[in-house]
């Protein structure tokens, strides 16, 4: 299973509008950043020479792994609008 | 379209669907409000479609009309240590026999075959339709508004199966924040194998299907494996409880690579196609993390209502679903005839819930979700058990111990005595 594959093998109605918004500001003094590591998709990614923490909504399966480990209310998370998102086929 | 409903069901997954057929053979007006572009778009798990009686009283020729996989027909219990594995498996001509004890599906696939069947009942399913918020009246839920296609449905009452994040619960007011302890995060590789080489390489014939659960396949990280066989392919991930994942600071699918790279795994798996990867959370928190499940004009079911248990041996989550949103369904066609959609009229939910073996199981099996948080069962148990076998089988000209002995030593050296009594009476609490 290789992560950069992931479009290839799942489907993706990809909206224009995001459905993660990160507040830069809070992450950059985040102790923990668990988001990173622990997505399933690995929608996040640390820049530790600029210190910005930036999100890939594209790819997001939906599971809310960074919803509920965020402690620092800095990931504001809804469902994409219906129809877009992740769209499984068989799973 | 009529605009007002007698009940509006948002999710169009187990839950939601089994309600909303449940409510149209009832001559009831009720609507699906669906965010994928079909049920079950959205929807993943482990593979596992639990025997569910509503679902065989409501529909009893499912077995012969939903899009099935396989039936399960061998259960196994492995214990993986990096090198080693140490298996148990169960199999009885007995799980021949209809009803079977559980069959693999692919959600969207089935879920959206089960919403279907709702829809030939009567009931209406609204696609591309992400509920956002609920309206209220005087305290009371009277409808949703949905984002998607813009604007909003009133109805008598709402019935939330909106999945395990629910929102819509939230926004009444009927759960506190999650904890990363109380939930658990499902990745599921589906991988491609022939027909031949599944019967073959798992010792099935026909349409038996196996199902294996992994202990030590999760780098030491508190959760398990599995896999289960469907026709033409396998379904193999992880199930890793939150805290723990954070706390060991590693990617998801690097500890699935890992698992995947065992050498049992490899000879299973060998030349499997990866065909899709999916993950979502599961409610893992048990009977003591479940939020309250209604309120003024809404009822919550299925994965929203945290209708999940887990013991360590069973894990069981869509029976409970949909045997919730026929309970729920129940309620609703009470309520309607009385006119009353009112907390105190809804709370008849509440009690169907606890009479049926949805609560009865979740209240059975409360102590587990604090046993299944002790480390030691996911690293130390497997290391002891492969521990033993390997003494036991070994023939090295050395003389022998007696194989409690044996045991004791591992035991021992791997958790002290400390941790024996420990874990006896936490295992103990929740299982015996």
């Amino acid at each position: 299973m290789n992560i950069e594959n992931l479009t290839h093998l799942t489907q993706f109605q990809v909206d224009d509008q995001a459905h993660i918004i990160v507040n830069k500001e809070v992450c950059r003094t985040c102790d923990h950043r668990a988001c990173v590591l622990a997505c399933p998709a690995n929608c996040y990614t640390w820049d530790e020479a600029t210190g910005l923490l930036s999100v890939v909504y594209e790819n997001c399966l939906e599971c809310g792994t960074c919803y509920v480990l965020c402690d620092k209310g800095a990931v504001d998370w809804t469902y994409p609008r219906g129809g877009y998102g992740v769209r499984f086929r068989l799973t | 379209m009529a605009k007002y409903f007698d009940v509006i069901i948002v999710g169009a997954g187990p839950a939601g669907s089994l309600a909303a057929l449940r409510l149209a053979r009832a001559g009831l007006n009720a609507v699906m409000v669906e965010r994928g572009s079909h049920p079950g778009a959205k929807n993943m798990f482990g593979g596992l479609l639990h025997h569910t009686p509503v679902l065989n009283e409501l529909i009893p020729d499912f077995p012969e009309r939903a899009p099935l996989e396989r039936h399960v027909y061998k259960k196994t219990l492995a214990f993986l240590t990096p090198e080693a594995a140490v298996s148990l498996a169960f199999e009885s001509e007995d799980f021949e026999n209809p009803p079977h004890n559980g069959y693999t599906v692919f959600r969207p696939v089935f879920d959206k075959w089960l919403a279907g069947e709702a829809v030939k009942e009567g009931a209406l399913l609204l696609t591309e339709c992400a509920a956002d918020d609920l309206i209220k009246k005087d305290g009371r839920v009277v409808g949703v508004t949905v984002k998607g296609r813009e604007g909003e449905l009133r109805g008598n009452i709402v019935i939330a199966a909106d999945g395990v994040l629910s929102f819509l619960a939230e926004k009444a007011g009927l759960r506190k924040e999650f904890k990363a302890s109380d939930m658990g995060v499902g990745i599921k590789l589906l991988l491609g194998l022939p027909e031949a080489a599944i019967n073959e390489r798992f010792h099935l014939v026909r349409d038996e299907g196996a199902d294996i659960s992994f202990v030590g396949a999760t780098g030491g990280m508190r959760g398990g494996g599995f896999l289960y066989t469907n026709r033409e392919s396998v379904s193999v991930g992880l199930v890793v409880h939150l805290d723990s994942l954070r706390a060991a600071g590693k990617a998801p699918y690097d500890v699935l690579n890992g698992f995947l790279a065992h050498p049992l795994l490899k000879k299973l798996l060998k030349g499997a196609e990866p065909l899709e990867y999916s993950a979502h959370l599961i409610p893992e928190g048990g009977f003591k993390a479940m939020p309250r499940v209604y309120t003024d004009g809404l009822m919550v079911a299925g994965d929203a209502a945290g209708l999940v248990y887990t013991n360590g041996i069973n894990l069981e989550g869509i029976n409970l679903a949909m045997t919730s949103g026929v309970l729920a369904a129940e309620t609703a066609i009470k309520a309607l005839e009385a006119g009353d959609y009112s907390a105190r009229t809804l709370a008849l939910y509440r009690k169907k819930l606890d009479e049926s073996f949805v609560i009865r199981d979740m209240k059975t099996f409360k102590n587990a979700a604090g046993m299944m948080h002790s480390e030691r069962l996911y690293e130390s148990y497997p290391k002891i058990l492969a521990g033993v076998f390997e003494k036991m089988y070994r023939v090295d000209g050395k003389p022998r111990s007696k194989l409690l002995r044996l045991a004791r030593r591992e035991a021992l050296k791997e958790m002290g005595l400390k941790g024996i009594v420990a874990d006896g009476i936490k295992i103990g609490r929740a299982l015996l």
